[in-house]
């Protein structure tokens, strides 16, 4: 008995040592093997992660007029997915008479386009605080009220499509922000400069790491990164002459609606246009417009289906988000002829004062066994008589430049590609290097590309199976900027300002510099965007003739093309000088089904002898350049002496470059980081003029006429 | 010159075993540390005194110290004169417990007693009364079972079974038909018998869980049900049955093998681990101390669990041999069961870990069943 005890007894230690080895064990795996992964989990398990949004840096013109700001608004979302069928109905009846916005919106508003459709919708903006408790008391189901951060565009239309805009992540952009710390609710640039410097405008979030309890009570903060504001961005632009810009270009399009083509009879549709405004001294772009145009502010509050239709889908305003003035591709017409003349003269082929008798068309010579088009004729047949290099450049013969493009054609040797070597010299075919997105480079048309073109796609270049070969008719449609040719608008201003300024080809400064708002360098420049010079070009013998030649088109007694536009002008120390295109769109208008009208192009800078600003306009079916861009381009270079004595310039009056004062955002005023920076008695917020008043033009303080007395 | 005197006239503190009673003061002062790592914060965040939890198992500690000494002197043959009323007082507190008792987490297991900041759990002393009442019986039959009588040792752990079953306390049950278990085999009954009625108690247990289906009442809650069997697949609903599983293994594994140290384990601090100063606390030790404190926790436990085992062996007395025997069974359930729980090898039951867990009548009651195998071995030599 006593044997079965001890052997049972045993066996009762045996299964305890077994036991407490089991569990050694299970201790081992879950310590040492399993450790790490098991730490990780208590790291997340504790450790809650907020992400804070930063305040999205401001976009300002050269002169610190704000062109897109934040506001901190009063929001209404509503999150439908959490409804059941039919309840979203009473909830926004309730929500209608809480806000005092018709049923009928609030629902249009839930159909908006620009967010993910499970998303919390945003239908209503713009609440104060009273608002917001009035929503948020009632707690309706899937409805929340709260303050944020909306982008606001306070000059509206005001270079929308400079300046861009704000919308929700698209997919691809969802992959690649999240990991950044994007919110998914975050809006990010879509166009423009919003799109280019989105990094610069977005600062970096800040990230705030708590201990939370398995309650969700916040114990303590283990890390916290303030989040970074983004930085300004300051344009070249100055907002009141983009707004004249603008105006006057929308004022031209919907003038030469009210004219009749001579070629259809209809009137001209006129559905859109571009002016760009530069400095030719340094490339700044002072105003870029481009019709049809939008308001950015549409955008980023969300839209509906209906008004993005309307808006952005209208085939009468086709392609309102385009900034034609980069985007736009061209044919430049007889502004061209600039570039033909200097090819002429750079090849010696032509004698600028030797005399050439227009008869209103220029044939190939039979000599030349001319196949296919052999006939060129002017704009409107009409014979110009005897010129010479400067007066077919003011009164812009064709045949004269048909007649240097065939020459052109027959040299042999590297001097056959003369145009286009000009062309390229003066930036034609490629981007102009703008800060902008999109910017489409165009083309200058030579064997090579009318090649590759024909044979990608012969149905649309070549439906009655020409020849391939470069013939001298494609030549001779190249010299009056037809064929295969196309610019942008920029291009045209960058190579027109090269001309001007005696060969500086720039690429164009849109943004003149990129300003930190974060604590550490308040006010300092992240980027300054110095004058880029793309290439200096020296400009053949007799390119005077040239200038003289473009000197004359607004003169009445030198029959230049655009005299009519400019008749009154006061050119008292502003003179133009310039050249007008009509040029011949291919296509249909697919609304309109018939043929398209000629577009109106006009290029010009001014003063004529001290030359400061170049303006190109373009028009699309708008008529003749002369009639339609001209008078654009005038009231343009109005606005622009109005400009020069509002901001007087700076080569001529040296100005401060940085303000006294640096604005502080009202967000961060208060904060004693930023009181250093703002020197005694500045008051906050309070705009120092960049430039100074016309009495005061060297900015030190003391009026001019009391200085010339000391 | 001392004479030497008969074995039986020595003192019996000279053959005390005094090393278990420091084995078990020495885990109840870790059992304090770790009741303050695993409270102090969250009471600390709610404005409370961060000693609260700490001060009071002071108290039961030095009161189970006190019933350990106080077990000690008593011989403890005279318990087996007492056992049946000491059965008897303890089943009548548990029937009582159904009618007056307080409710808590579901279980109405608890005397409340007025004026008393704590509540009193008679089935925790119920393990020692049919700790001791079990022993005696299998004396009285010196230790031969036969059919008969092995019956009504059954019937004797049936009754407590099925009232704490009516409270429900699954865990405490689990205790008893461990120490049933242990006392029964290792007594003189006959295995073909044991065998035999295992495999009725297994058909029974079965039975319970499936009664549902079987198409009778549903005899367990299904709470119950979903925390016993969570175990196996830990990656059903986490946040629902296997939420205290998941979170007591990451608390483990986290400690690694040095522990993250007193006071800072995230785990326990931020009381994402339920429980974790009473059923919970052994992780409370694993994420703080780490592999090295839990090696030294299970050695401790396996000292005292080895010295009650050579006691049993060394006990002449067949009453003291069965009553350590069932001291045995009951701790080593316990331990096993706990630690065996937290880390996710064993089902989720309420059971106390001996001596660690925040408790009074669970503290007093080990302190009491270590006072009595100090006892037995103070009189080994005897009869």
């Amino acid at each position: 008995m006593n044997d079965q005890l001890n052997r049972r007894l045993a066996f009762l230690g045996v299964l305890i040592v077994g036991l407490f080895a089991a569990l050694f064990a299970r201790a081992w795996y879950l310590q040492v093997l399993n450790s790490e992964e098991l730490a990780d989990q208590a790291f997340s398990n504790h450790v809650e992660i907020v992400v804070t949004q930063p305040t999205r840096g401001r976009i300002l013109d050269r002169h610190g007029v704000v062109l897109a700001d934040n506001i901190r608004t009063g929001v209404v979302t509503v999150n439908q997915s959490r409804y059941a069928p039919g309840q979203v109905d009473y909830v926004l009846e309730e929500l209608s008479e809480l806000i005092d916005i018709p049923v009928e919106v609030l629902s249009s508003r839930l159909l908006d386009q620009q967010t993910h459709p499970l998303a919390a919708k945003v239908v209503a903006t713009g609440l104060d605080e009273y608002g917001l408790l009035r929503v948020s008391e009632q707690s309706l189901p899937g409805v929340e009220a709260k303050w944020a951060m909306s982008r606001v565009y306070p000059q509206n239309e005001i270079g929308a499509h400079v300046i861009g805009y704000v919308g929700a992540m698209s997919q691809g952009q969802e992959d690649r922000l999240l990991k950044k710390d994007y919110l998914p609710s975050e809006r990010v640039g879509k166009s423009g400069i919003e799109q280019i410097f989105e990094a610069d405008l977005h600062g970096y979030p800040g990230r705030t790491e708590l201990e939370v309890d398995s309650t969700g009570r916040v114990h303590r903060i283990v890390n916290q990164t303030n989040p970074k504001p983004g930085s300004d961005v300051y344009l070249t632009i100055d907002a009141d002459l983009q707004a004249a810009t603008e105006s006057y270009l929308r004022q031209g399009l919907i003038a030469a609606r009210k004219t009749v083509s001579e070629d259809s009879g209809f009137f001209y549709p006129s559905i859109g246009g571009a002016a760009v405004v530069m400095d030719l001294r340094n490339g700044d772009v002072l105003a870029m417009a481009s019709h049809p145009t939008y308001d950015p502010n549409w955008l980023v509050g969300g839209i509906t289906t209906l008004e993005y239709q309307s808006v952005f889908e209208n085939p009468y305003a086709p392609g309102a988000l385009n900034n034609r003035a980069v985007q736009g591709l061209y044919s430049p017409g007889s502004v061209f002829k600039l570039v033909t003349a200097l090819a002429g003269l750079e090849a010696r082929l032509i004698s600028p004062r030797a005399a050439y008798y227009d008869v209103g068309y220029f044939k190939i010579p039979d000599k030349y066994g001319c196949t296919g088009r052999c006939t060129f004729y002017n704009a409107d047949k009409a014979p110009l008589g005897v010129v010479d290099l400067s007066s077919a450049i003011t009164r812009s013969s064709d045949a004269y430049f048909y007649k240097v493009a065939h020459d052109l054609y027959w040299i042999r040797g590297e001097e056959q590609w003369a145009i286009q070597d000009m062309a390229q010299l003066l930036g034609f075919g490629n981007q102009t290097g703008i800060q902008l997105p999109f910017e489409k480079s165009g083309r200058v048309g030579d064997g090579q590309i009318k090649e590759a073109l024909f044979e990608a796609n012969p149905d649309a270049y070549n439906p009655y199976g020409e020849s391939v070969q470069w013939l001298p008719g494609d030549n001779i449609n190249t010299g009056i900027g037809q064929g295969f040719v196309s610019v942008t608008p920029i291009q045209l201003a960058n190579a027109y300002a090269a001309f001007a300024n005696g060969g500086t080809l720039f690429s164009p400064n849109i943004v003149e510099s990129v300003v930190s708002r974060t604590e550490a360098q308040f006010g300092s420049s992240v980027i300054d965007f110095e004058p880029r010079i793309q290439r200096l070009a020296e400009f053949p013998e007799g390119s005077g003739i040239v200038r003289e030649g473009l000197h004359g088109v607004s003169s009445k007694s030198r029959r230049g093309t655009a005299w009519r536009a400019f008749e009154g002008y006061d050119a008292a120390g502003y003179a133009i000088a310039g050249k007008t295109g009509t040029a011949q769109a291919e296509g249909r208008n697919p609304v309109l089904q018939r043929k398209k009208e000629d577009s109106a192009v006009f290029v010009a800078w001014a003063p004529r002898h001290d030359p400061r600003y170049v303006v190109a306009v373009v028009m699309e079916e708008a008529g003749f350049g002369g009639e339609a861009a001209a008078p654009v381009a005038r009231r343009i270079f109005e606005a622009l002496r109005a400009y020069e004595q509002r901001w007087p310039d700076p080569q001529v009056a040296f100005i401060a470059p940085r303000p006294e004062c640096p604005e502080i955002p009202e967000a961060l005023r208060g904060y004693e980081a930023f009181t250093s920076y703002v020197p005694e008695g500045c008051p906050w917020g309070i705009q120092v003029p960049r430039a100074n008043s016309p009495g005061d033009v060297d900015g030190d303080g003391i009026p001019d006429l009391e200085e010339r007395d000391q | 010159m001392n004479l030497p005197l008969r074995k039986e006239l020595r003192s019996p503190l000279r053959y005390a075993d005094y090393s278990l009673g420091a084995a078990a003061i020495l885990l109840s002062a870790i059992g304090v540390g770790l009741n303050y790592s695993s409270t102090w914060r969250g009471l600390e965040f709610n404005g409370q005194d961060p000693l609260t939890y700490v001060k009071r198992q002071i108290i039961f500690v030095a009161l189970g110290i006190a019933v350990m000494i106080a077990a000690t002197f008593l011989d403890y043959r005279l318990y087996r004169d007492f056992a049946n009323q000491a059965y008897l007082l303890v089943m009548l507190a548990l029937v009582g417990v159904l009618f007056f008792g307080v409710e808590r987490n579901g279980a109405r297991a608890w005397y409340e007693l007025p004026g008393l900041t704590f509540q009193i759990q008679p089935a925790e002393f119920a393990k020692v009364a049919v700790v001791i009442a079990l022993a005696a019986f299998v004396a009285n039959h010196d230790g031969h079972l036969r059919l008969v009588t092995l019956s009504n040792a059954y019937l004797m752990l049936a009754v407590p079974l099925g009232l704490i079953y009516l409270q429900p306390d699954l865990g405490t049950m689990l205790v008893f038909v461990a120490i049933g278990m242990g006392v029964l085999l290792v007594s003189g009954a006959q295995l073909k018998h044991i065998f035999v009625t295992s495999l009725l108690g297994v058909i029974v247990v079965v039975g319970m869980f499936n009664s549902d289906n079987l198409g009778g009442p549903a005899l367990l809650r299904q709470t119950q049900e979903q925390r016993l069997t969570a175990f196996l697949d830990p990656g059903f609903d986490v946040q629902g049955a296997s939420y205290n599983i998941n979170q007591s293994q990451i608390a483990i594994g986290a400690g690694g093998i040095s522990g993250q140290g007193w006071l800072q384990g995230t785990q326990t601090n931020l009381n994402l681990v339920p429980e974790q100063e009473t059923d919970f606390i052994f992780t409370a030790l694993g994420e703080e101390f780490g592999f090295i404190g839990v090696s030294v926790l299970l050695l401790l436990y396996a000292y005292m669990l080895a010295r009650i085992w050579f006691i049993t062996r060394a006990s002449n007395d067949l009453f003291g041999t069965f009553a350590c025997v069932g001291a045995l069974s009951m701790f080593t359930f316990q331990i096993f069961q706990n630690v065996g729980m937290t880390m996710g090898i064993m089902p989720i039951t309420g059971i106390p870990l001996p001596f660690l867990s925040h408790g009074g009548s669970s503290t007093v009651v080990a302190f009491g069943l270590v006072g009595l195998v100090i006892n037995i071995s103070a009189r080994k030599h005897l009869t």
